[in-house]
């Protein structure tokens, strides 16, 4: 038996191999390749704001603890969605969002909206026992959530990981992550006024946990809680009419 | 691992302990955060394997005979891996389920709560049970279609250990919170880097082995394999791309952004059902079947242009996940388009199988293996037909975000994947422990009958919740008011989330069935010598056996 | 050449069709070419070839 070069190609299934390459890599890069261009399409938002140290450590912990995995965060352009939740999402809420939480199943409300609608007491009553609140719920509770103090030392970490993949943090507010994750949760103290100052005067300072002088890790995520939706007001001033629903009947 | 070469062994034994030094220096850095507990978990697995490993190293060299044989070694431990996941992943499925109707079930726990076992879960049955039953199954089928041994003895180790450390790294780490989030890719950095390395020679053995096949054709189930390894590499690859916050740290944020991250992630998370659950399962499917059912598959050429249907279409469907959100119109009806399209090539397969068995309903009665691989094959179709219903951007608008999917999901999972590696496993066990046949035929009936009722409860369960959950959220009264809050739709699913869990229980038990059944088989000891000599590889004994196609 | 949203997008929608077809087409040649009959035949019952025999 000669080892031919067309039979050593054969043999190693180079070509093959190349073939499932060529069908397989096209789907994804007609699909994907344009969105590296969505910016173009995306409108640019001037009141378009970062989440501040203290709501990113809380949208971390949203991760951590896998909420996603039963309250999605994209209204989608259905009337029944809109009218459920408020005026469906947009692409520009999502842009500093790595990764982004859109979600995939409800089994708990869609939470795109939910900043201001309850107050800081109601989420941390909800998230110690959501059966105190909502006799029906069948969501965990998250007691420990409201006793386990912030890793404060990571922010400027995370701040500065968050500028390498693209999110606006200046190296003012990554000097300052920890400092203004204290201020957030601590009204009138010295600190709280460099948060303002920093993320915009809608920054909501709050003893989100009703505790002002720690940190907890309720504190954080009752502070991202209390910004969704809330980045811009973008959605409101959206005036397009939602899709209609399909009518089940035609 | 006694047939390991002196130089398998020192390659062995020098990887083993850099994995140790990698251990201890996660451990040093990370302390007592998730990367330390992680480093020691690594260090602990590299010490142990060092120990069986040196209790073998000082040894004679191994038989040379042995390269006229198949290497089936880690065949038999990948059996044992594969059973033992599906018997966690299911167990932590059943307790997952069984907390959506009684939350208090994890017992005020973090670790134990919902949103940290589900991916728990996932990953567990998905990559653990399906993973390891992909690996185990692909080192058998490559090696008895090519007629060749496996192309050395170090790697098949590597990649089948490998591949159960990541598993552990990332199903431990979602208990102690360690997750990107990204579903069915919640693994950290470190595992995702160890994972590329452990495919890439995953790849390498692949490529080397059937290079090493006697025809210059290769047959269909390695077509299937092949494109399992290749595109999940590029689809973990283009997913995973992330910045830790440190490197002392398990924490990193993804590369991508909102609704690009949106179509990345459900590029992968759709591709990983085509190319994880659909395309390895497929190459059972293709080996297994016609081996059982001793007949030849029912036409190779509609194989082909099935195979060469799916692997083109598939990695368009994603964006049929994202219905009605932000990202872009088109891209939305470019999915939905292809996701129809699909059924073509998914029924083509189906259709394949079944009329494979025409002629063999006999065999399908009276076999309960054959019979497993039957539902299965039909179960595909089922859900390979709702998947595409499902992506058409009306009937999505019903059924998104409601228990339907997950109906749908576990129709795939459990009546396609499940059953078709349960088939696969019946048949391999007694022809790789040179057993006639399984210990109990018995057991094998109780087990089919046990999952495929289990799977009946499970999906219909879903697709009732889902459908009332979807109807209930657009119900409007007269005066053009929504009728239900969301706890009233909440509330409306309590009974079907335990029926759903009695389902899964069902499920479970016909999996612990299946193990008892198979550490039986082997356990039994082997009756007589088989009269016709042994089961070998053509080419390593040249002239030993008259080439046919030469 | 500017690559601006609607170009890429353009792109993607015409050459990804061309892609389609033309791919589709290299794929029915290969299956259907009269003189790879044989191979996917010999295919089909090679995996029975005694290589199971020794004990069924």
């Amino acid at each position: 038996m000669t080892d031919t070069p067309h039979r050593k190609l054969e043999r190693s299934a180079t070509g093959f191999m190349l073939a499932i390459v060529a069908a397989a890599s096209v789907g994804g890069l007609v699909e994907i390749a344009p969105l590296f261009t969505i910016d173009d399409t995306v409108e640019n938002v001037k009141d378009m704001r970062l989440y501040t140290p203290l709501e990113l450590a809380g949208r971390d912990i949203y991760v951590r603890e896998g909420c996603y995995a039963c309250h999605s965060q994209m209204i989608r352009t259905l009337r029944d969605d809109v009218e459920r939740y408020g005026p469906y999402s947009l692409a520009v809420e999502s842009k500093y969002d790595h990764p982004m939480l859109w979600g995939s199943k409800r089994t708990g409300p869609d939470l795109a909206r939910i900043g201001g609608k309850y107050s800081d007491f109601w989420h941390v009553a909800h998230l110690s026992n959501p059966r105190d609140v909502v006799p029906e719920s069948n969501m965990p509770s998250y007691r420990w959530l409201a006793t386990t103090p912030l890793k404060l030392s990571n922010l400027p970490l995370m701040l500065k990981a968050q500028r390498t993949v693209g999110v606006p943090y200046t190296d003012e507010m990554i000097a300052n992550a920890s400092a203004d994750a204290r201020g957030q949760s601590a009204p009138d103290s010295e600190q709280s006024a460099g948060v303002s100052e920093r993320y915009g005067e809608a920054t909501q300072v709050s003893a989100f946990d009703g505790v002002a002088t720690n940190v907890t890790e309720m504190d954080a995520l009752v502070a991202y809680l209390q910004v969704l939706g809330q980045l811009t007001k973008a959605a409101y001033e959206n005036t397009a009419a939602p899709e209609k629903m399909p009518d089940p009947n035609n | 691992m006694g047939q390991l070469t002196s130089g398998e062994r020192d390659l062995a034994g020098a990887v083993l302990v850099f994995m140790a030094i990698m251990g201890v220096a996660m451990a040093a850095v990370g302390g007592s955060e998730p990367l330390g507990i992680h480093g020691v978990m690594v260090l602990l697995c590299s010490v142990g394997l060092l120990f069986v490993l040196m209790s073998t190293a000082f040894g004679p060299a191994p038989d040379p005979a042995r390269l006229g044989k198949y290497y089936d070694d880690p065949i038999k431990v990948g059996v044992g891996f594969t059973l033992a996941w599906a018997v966690f992943g299911m167990l932590i499925g059943v307790w997952a389920a069984a907390q959506l109707a009684w939350p208090a079930l994890n017992f005020d726990t973090s670790w134990a709560s919902f949103g940290r076992i589900r991916p728990a879960h996932t990953s567990g049955v998905i990559f653990g049970f399906g993973g390891n039953a992909l690996i185990t199954t692909s080192y058998h089928v490559v090696q008895r279609t090519s007629r060749a041994r496996l192309a050395d003895q170090f790697s098949p180790w590597f990649v089948l250990l490998g591949f159960n450390l990541f598993c552990l790294i990332a199903v431990s780490g979602y208990f102690l919170g360690v997750t990107q989030s990204k579903e069915y890719a919640e693994a950290e950095w470190y595992a995702d880097i160890w994972l590329v390395v452990v495919w890439v020679a995953y790849f390498v053995l692949y490529v080397r082995t059937l290079a090493r096949r006697k025809e210059p054709h290769i047959y269909v189930a390695n077509w299937y394999y092949m494109a399992f390894i290749i595109v999940v590499a590029i689809l973990h690859i283009v997913n995973n791309l992330a910045v830790p916050i440190s490197f002392t740290q398990a924490k990193s944020y993804t590369i991508w952004a909102g609704v690009q991250d949106s179509m990345v992630q459900w590029w992968y998370g759709h591709n990983a059902v085509a190319f994880f659950l659909t395309a390895g399962f497929l190459a059972m499917l293709y080996y297994y079947l016609p081996k059982r059912a001793e007949r030849p598959i029912f036409s190779y050429r509609l194989s082909i242009l099935s195979f060469w249907g799916i692997t083109f279409f598939y990695m368009w469907a994603g964006s049929h996940h994202l219905h009605y959100t932000a990202l872009p119109h088109w891209v939305q009806n470019l999915g939905m388009t292809f996701s129809v399209m699909l059924l073509v090539p998914s029924w083509a397969s189906a259709g394949n199988a079944l009329l494979t068995l025409n002629g063999a309903w006999h065999k399908v009665r009276d076999d309960a293996t054959l019979r497993f691989m039957m539902m299965a094959a039909f179960f595909y179709g089922l859900s390979t037909f709702e998947g595409s219903f499902l992506a058409i951007r009306p009937v999505n608008s019903l059924s998104h975000y409601t228990d339907w999917t997950v109906g749908h999901v576990h129709a795939g999972a459990l009546g396609w994947v499940a059953m078709i590696t349960f088939g696969s496993l019946y048949t391999l066990v007694p022809s790789i422990w040179k057993r006639e046949r399984m210990y109990s035929a018995a057991l094998v009936e109780v087990h089919f009958w046990l999952a495929l009722v289990g799977t009946l409860i499970y999906v219909f369960a879903m697709w009732n919740s889902g459908i009332i959950q979807g109807l209930m959220w657009r119900t409007y009264s007269e005066d053009n008011a929504l009728v239900y809050s969301f706890v009233d739709s909440l509330v409306a699913m309590y009974p079907y989330y335990i029926a759903r869990a009695f389902g899964g229980l069902l499920f479970l038990i016909g999996a612990i069935v299946a193990s008892y059944n198979v550490w039986m088989t082997v356990r039994t000891p082997n009756p007589a010598p088989s009269p016709t000599g042994d089961d070998l590889p053509i080419g390593e004994h040249a002239g030993a056996i008259p080439s046919a196609a030469e | 050449m500017e690559f601006t949203h609607d170009t890429l997008v353009e792109a993607s929608k015409t050459w990804g069709l061309f892609y389609l077809i033309g791919f589709s087409i290299c794929v029915l040649i290969y299956t259907f070419l009269p003189s790879n009959k044989k191979r996917f035949e010999g295919a089909e019952r090679e995996i029975f070839d005694k290589e199971d025999a020794p004990w069924k």
